[in-house]
């Protein structure tokens, strides 16, 4: 226990005194003003094809929460429109180049080497991370959510939707950080799997984080309530302690240079 | 006891055999010199002893315990290839990092200990990326030291130190080493491993070709007479006639005799001849002749 709360401190440590994990959460922050603005100042606007004559008419957002999530039952929910593909789901992506930048700097500069030479455990190496790699998917998520108000009122968009209080949002939101566990957990297990290998690494992260992809939108309604927050709990946790272990024995039985 | 006892340690990559039933024995004290070609199964070893890499077969002790006991493995420095050190942050911050996942008690008292150790008190502040090569190797001697370890195994710490920074690195291991810590070290450049080694390895192809103190070694180093004359051809043509082993040096400056009684026996020799010696020393071969002639006669040449 001690030898994982120093990992952690570690973890935490660099994480904090490296310009990287400040670089993502200030893009989390300004995607959601930039989306919204711009998407609002290009809202019905007409473009034809020169060649086919075709018009098509730009949308943009009607609320500003629908950047965050629609409401289940909505169709736009699988819809694969501009305004539902560039929301806060996003970040689930983003998330897979922070943490292969982070786990595979482990791996680049060598520091495998000291910390596994002096007997770190493989599961508390990838425990610290998960927990270090979760908070810093959950503070893009929060910083994306202050993001999405702060581009909403510069664009002028209503805060209020039909059937969604503000405790749905916030639950939205907790459901969707219970979730990043078990991306950070998938995109880890990538990151041990490539080691050195950036591009393998972030190849791996997003091809099986776009299996998953899909099923954000329909775990995490705008619209939530505390039965989808209990389930995206329950999921994180087990599917990052599985994901997890796959990670620890990969680091137990290959080498780690 | 001895702080490192390999015995048939094997290796496989695939089809390639890395280490071939290597034995090797380091005492505790030793400032170990770790010799080998390229590819030899130096390096691997280095990392099957840090447990970066696993064995094929074969046991490794370590002080006495097998090497991947809990306390034996935390008593271990490491600095292989390069120093596990992340660019963006500054070398203060680096080893904090590293005395933090050692549990250190008092983690800036140990880490300003190993900077004035290495010589690197006021660089504390300096980020990595932005350290000199040197310094960079030292910061890695420092991280390795954190924590006071009994066994210090470097791979290759002085390649690309300018002549200061191998002498500053010389005196670090030897300061270390007076200290009690055991060094394993491998190095190419055996010039300056001589000054500092107690002991040496010579691997080649996995295996332990030859292992010896360096007192054995300064008497397995044959002395020599090198001499110089006007006309070294016409010389080493009249010393043939009289000795079998006469070699001209790397440099073509000096003629060595190795199988001659004294000097005064050559010069004299020489006069007798009508040849007059301009310059002359005695000497011994030191550890790179020995090493090459040791590979030259593996290889049957």
């Amino acid at each position: 226990m001690k030898k994982l709360s120093s990992m952690l401190g570690v973890d935490f440590r660099r994480m904090m005194t490296s310009p990287l994990y400040y670089i993502m959460v200030g893009i989390s922050l300004v995607m959601p003003v930039l989306i919204l603005v711009m998407t609002t100042m290009m809202d019905g606007t007409v473009t034809v094809d020169p060649q086919t004559g075709v018009e098509t008419v730009m949308e943009g957002f009607d609320n500003v929460w629908q950047i965050i999530g629609s409401v289940s039952g909505n169709s736009q929910s699988m819809s694969m429109g501009l305004t539902s593909m560039c929301n806060i789901n996003l970040l689930f992506f983003v998330m897979s180049v922070f943490v292969c930048l982070f786990v595979g700097d482990d791996f680049r500069s060598g520091y495998v080497k000291n910390l596994f030479t002096v007997r770190a455990k493989k599961g508390d190496y990838v425990l610290s991370k998960t927990i270090a790699c979760f908070f810093a998917g959950a503070s893009m998520l929060v910083a994306f959510f202050v993001g999405a108000m702060f581009g909403g009122a510069i664009a002028g968009l209503p805060f209020t939707l039909d059937g969604v209080t503000a405790g749905n949002i916030c639950l939205c939101l907790l459901a969707k950080i219970a979730l990043v566990a078990i991306f950070v957990a998938i995109y880890i297990l990538a990151s041990v799997i490539a080691k050195q290998k950036l591009w393998l690494s972030l190849l791996l992260s997003m091809g099986i984080g776009m299996l998953m992809f899909m099923m954000i939108p329909l775990v995490t309604p705008l619209n939530a309530g505390l039965m989808h927050v209990l389930l995206s709990a329950v999921g994180g946790v087990l599917f990052s302690f599985g994901i997890g272990f796959g990670s620890k024995v990969i680091l137990a039985k290959t080498s780690l240079v | 006891m001895n702080a490192i006892e390999i015995s048939n340690l094997t290796k496989n990559y695939g089809e390639k055999q890395a280490l071939a039933g290597l034995q090797m024995t380091v005492p505790v004290g030793a400032i170990y010199g770790f010799i080998g070609e390229n590819g030899c199964g130096k390096s691997t070893t280095e990392k099957i002893i840090c447990g970066l890499i696993h064995p094929t077969s074969g046991s490794i002790k370590l002080f006495g315990k097998d090497y991947t006991d809990a306390a034996v493995r935390s008593s271990i420095g490491v600095l292989i290839e390069s120093p596990g050190c992340f660019p963006a942050l500054t070398v203060w911050n680096n080893l904090m990092i590293q005395a933090t996942n050692l549990s250190l008690p008092n983690k800036a008292d140990a880490v300003r200990e190993v900077l004035t150790l290495v010589r690197m008190e006021g660089a504390a502040g300096n980020k990595y990326k932005n350290c000199s090569l040197g310094m960079k190797q030292r910061v890695g001697i420092a991280m390795a030291l954190l924590g006071q370890p009994k066994l210090l195994v470097l791979d290759e710490p002085i390649n690309g130190l300018d002549a200061d920074g191998m002498r500053i690195m010389r005196e670090i291991l030897v300061d270390v080493a007076r200290k009690g810590t055991t060094v394993l070290i491998s190095s190419h450049i055996l010039g300056e491993l001589e000054k500092v080694a107690t002991h040496y390895g010579i691997m080649r192809h996995g295996k332990m070709v030859v292992e010896m103190t360096a007192d054995e070694l300064e008497r397995s180093c044959p002395t020599f007479v090198a001499l110089q004359t006007k006309d070294l051809a016409t010389t080493k043509t009249v010393l043939e006639k009289q000795y079998k082993q006469v070699l001209t040096d790397e440099q073509q400056e000096f003629l060595r005799v190795y199988d001659a009684e004294s000097a005064e026996s050559v010069v004299k020799y020489l006069y007798a001849q009508g040849i007059i010696v301009t310059a002359l020393k005695t000497d011994k071969i030191g550890l790179e002749e020995y090493y090459i002639n040791l590979m030259a006669r593996k290889e049957g040449k």
